[in-house]
C-alpha cells in the first residue's frame, strides 16, 4: 500500500475515533519510512480537520469528536517523541485554566483535548486561578494564547481582573475566553482577544490567532 | 383565578386569566437576596423553605420550585469546625471534607479523598448505588438526602404557604446521574465504546428516579421538574437523545403521570433541533428554551412546532438580558415574550435557566409589573 493510501486510512481513523487503528497505522506509516512531520501534516491535522469541520455542521457531536480526539492523541503519542528529535515545534502553546472562583473543568478540558489533537501544546492549570497563577504560568512556559473559562456568572467577572493582570505588565499576549455564560458581547466588553462558544470554534481561533491551519 | 389555580391551567393547556409566572432561582441569587448564613441555607429546611416563601413574596411568582430535599435534621452532627470568612462560609466535617458555602453561588466542595471513576465498560450493576442518597447539583457537588426525611421540605412549604401556590419538586434525570458517576469526558465517550453498559447504568438510576419520584407525587406537589442540562445539542445528538435520554426520561414520565402529577423536562443551551424529541418522553411541558446567544429557540417557532403537545415554561435570558440588560432592555425582551407566549394556551413565563446570582432585585421585580401590565388574556 502506498504512503498516500495509509496516510487516507490514518484520517479516516481519527474522523471515525479508531484509535488502536490509528496507532497501529502510524506505526505502519514510520515502518515504512514515512516522515513524522508527513504523517502529522497529511494523516493526523487533515483527519481533525474534518472532524471540525462536522461539528460545525451538526454532523459530528461531542462524543463523537472525543473519540476522534483520542485516535488523535494516541497517534500523537507515537510521533511526539519522534517529532522532538528532529526539532519539530508544536503549532503553539496554549495556557488553560478556569478562573478563580469556579471548580468546573468540563469545557476546559473538552477545549484542552481538541487543541492537543490539533497539534497545539497544551499547559492545562487547572481551576480556581487567579490572576497570579495565570502569570506565573505565563513567565514558565510562554505561551502564544492564554485561554480563560468560566461556567459560572459570577466568576467569569474575574475574567477581566485577568486581562487587567496581563495588560498591566505590558504583556501582549492574546487573551481568549469562553464558557457556557460567556458571550462574544461580554468578550469584548472586557477586552478580550477572541471568543469561542465550544471546543471546536476554540480551535479555529487560536489558529486565526496564531495564523495558523 | 389563583396563583396555584393559574400555574395548573397553564399546565394543562387550559384558559388563564392572565399568564403565570414562576421563575427558578440559582442557590447564589436567593443567598444574595435572603442574607444568611450559606450553610444554613443550604442544610437547614426552615431556613430553606423560609428562603423560597419569602422570595416568591418578593418577586410576586406564582409558584415555588423546591430544587432540593431530603435535608438531614441532624448535620450539624457531622461538623468538625465552623468559621466565617470574608469569601466564605467554611465547613469541616469529621470525615476530613471541607465545603466552602459561597455568599453568591453554589457551595465548594473539596473532598478529603477524591473518588475514583470506574471506567464505563467495566461498571457492573454491583458497582451501582442500591438507594438514590444524592442529588448531583454540579460538578463535584452532592446533596445528600435523608431517607427518613426526603420531602420535609413540601410539608413544611404546605404549611407556610396554606396551598395558594404551585409547587413543584425536582429531581435529576438518569443521565445526569451517569456522568456524574462516571466522569463527563468519560461518560461521553462511553456512548460509543460501552453503550450496552451506558444503557444498563442509567436504567438502573431510571428505576430509583422514579421511585423517588412517585413517592414525590404523594407530597401534594403539582409537578416535577426534570433536570437534564446536558442533554442538548451542545452535547449530544438527537439521535443519541432518542437513543439514551428518551427511554429513561420517559419511563418516569409515564410514572409521574399516572399518578396526575405534571412533569417537565429542563435542557440547558441549544435544544432546537429536538424540541419535538423532548416531547416524545411523554411529559407535560418543557422548561428553559434558551434563545440566542446562549441557546438557539425561537418562542413563537416553539409555540408553532411543539405548542399543541404541552406547555412551555420560559424563555427569558438571565443572563444577557436580566443580569447584563437595562431596565429598558429587560421590558422590550420580556415584553416581547409575554405577547408571544399569552396568544397560546400553556404557557408560563420564566426565566430559561436560573436566575443568575447577581442579577438585581429590582429586574426581577420588573417581571411581575410587566405580567400585569401586558400578560392578560
Amino acid at each position: 500500500m502506498t504512503h498516500h493510501s495509509l496516510l487516507l486510512i490514518l484520517s479516516q481513523c481519527v474522523i471515525d475515533g479508531r484509535h488502536v487503528e490509528s496507532e497501529q497505522t502510524v506505526r505502519t506509516l514510520l515502518g515504512e519510512g514515512a516522515s513524522p512531520m508527513s504523517v502529522l501534516d497529511d494523516g493526523l491535522l487533515p483527519g481533525m480537520a474534518v472532524v471540525g469541520q462536522r461539528f460545525r455542521d451538526g454532523e459530528m457531536f461531542l462524543p463523537q469528536v472525543l473519540v476522534s480526539a483520542r485516535a488523535m492523541k494516541t497517534a500523537m503519542a507515537v510521533l511526539e517523541p519522534l517529532l522532538a528529535a528532529s526539532n519539530v515545534e508544536p503549532k503553539g502553546t496554549v495556557l488553560i485554566g478556569t478562573v478563580k472562583g469556579d471548580v468546573h473543568d468540563i469545557g476546559k478540558n473538552l477545549v484542552s483535548v481538541m487543541l492537543q489533537g490539533n497539534g497545539y501544546r497544551v499547559v492545562d492549570i487547572g481551576t480556581q486561578n487567579p490572576v497570579e497563577k495565570y502569570l506565573a504560568a505565563y513567565e514558565q512556559h510562554r505561551p502564544d494564547v492564554v485561554g480563560l473559562s468560566a461556567l459560572l456568572t459570577t466568576t467569569m467577572m474575574y475574567m477581566p481582573t485577568v486581562i487587567a493582570g496581563f495588560r498591566s505588565r505590558g504583556i501582549p499576549v492574546p487573551v481568549i475566553v469562553g464558557g457556557a455564560p460567556v458571550t462574544q458581547r461580554f468578550a469584548g466588553e472586557i477586552g478580550a482577544d477572541g471568543y469561542a462558544k465550544n471546543a471546536v470554534d476554540a480551535v479555529d481561533l487560536v489558529n486565526r490567532l496564531l495564523k495558523r491551519t | 383565578m389563583t396563583p396555584r389555580e393559574r400555574v395548573l391551567a397553564a399546565m394543562r393547556r387550559e384558559p388563564v386569566d392572565t399568564v403565570p409566572l414562576m421563575c427558578q432561582m440559582s442557590i447564589g441569587h436567593m443567598l444574595q437576596q435572603y442574607r444568611c448564613s450559606p450553610a444554613d441555607f443550604w442544610h437547614d429546611v426552615d431556613t430553606f423553605a423560609d428562603g423560597l416563601v419569602r422570595l416568591r413574596e418578593l418577586y410576586g411568582f406564582d409558584g415555588i420550585l423546591v430544587s432540593l430535599h431530603g435535608h438531614d435534621p441532624s448535620w450539624r452532627g457531622g461538623i468538625a469546625s465552623r468559621r466565617m470568612t470574608e469569601e466564605y462560609e467554611e465547613i469541616v466535617w469529621k470525615n476530613g471534607d471541607a465545603t466552602h458555602y459561597l455568599f453568591d453561588d453554589l457551595p465548594e466542595h473539596i473532598a478529603a479523598r477524591p473518588r475514583e471513576l470506574p471506567p464505563v465498560g467495566e461498571v457492573s450493576r454491583n458497582d451501582l448505588p442500591a438507594a438514590l442518597d444524592v442529588i448531583p447539583v454540579s460538578q463535584g457537588l452532592k446533596f445528600f438526602i435523608h431517607p427518613a426525611h426526603r420531602f420535609d421540605i413540601f410539608r413544611t412549604l404546605h404549611d407556610r404557604t396554606g396551598g395558594m401556590y404551585s409547587l413543584h419538586g425536582e429531581i435529576t434525570s438518569p443521565f445526569d446521574y451517569y456522568l456524574d458517576f462516571v466522569g463527563y469526558q468519560e461518560g461521553l465517550i462511553g456512548m460509543i465504546d460501552a453503550p450496552e453498559t451506558v444503557a444498563m447504568i442509567m436504567g438502573h438510576y431510571a428505576e430509583l428516579i422514579e421511585e423517588l419520584a412517585v413517592a414525590m407525587c404523594g407530597e401534594g406537589i403539582d409537578a416535577i421538574k426534570v433536570s437534564s442540562p446536558y442533554a442538548g445539542s451542545s452535547f449530544i445528538s438527537p439521535e443519541f437523545y432518542a437513543a439514551f435520554v428518551l427511554p429513561h426520561e420517559g419511563r418516569i414520565a409515564r410514572a409521574v403521570r399516572a399518578q396526575g402529577t405534571e412533569i417537565y423536562t429542563h435542557t440547558c443551551g441549544a435544544v432546537n433541533d429536538r424540541l419535538e424529541l423532548m416531547f416524545d418522553a411523554g411529559v407535560s411541558g418543557i422548561e428553559c428554551l434558551d434563545p440566542e446567544p446562549l441557546g438557539d429557540v425561537d418562542l413563537a417557532d416553539a409555540f408553532r412546532r411543539i405548542g399543541h403537545r404541552g406547555f412551555i415554561k420560559g424563555n427569558i435570558d438571565s443572563v444577557t438580558v436580566l443580569l447584563q440588560g437595562t431596565e429598558t432592555e429587560i421590558e422590550a425582551d420580556v415584553r416581547r415574550r409575554i405577547e408571544t407566549g399569552r396568544a397560546h394556551p400553556g404557557f408560563i413565563l420564566s426565566t430559561a435557566c436560573s436566575i443568575a446570582p447577581r442579577v438585581k432585585r429590582e429586574h426581577v421585580r420588573l417581571l411581575r409589573t410587566l405580567v400585569d401590565r401586558y400578560g392578560g388574556t
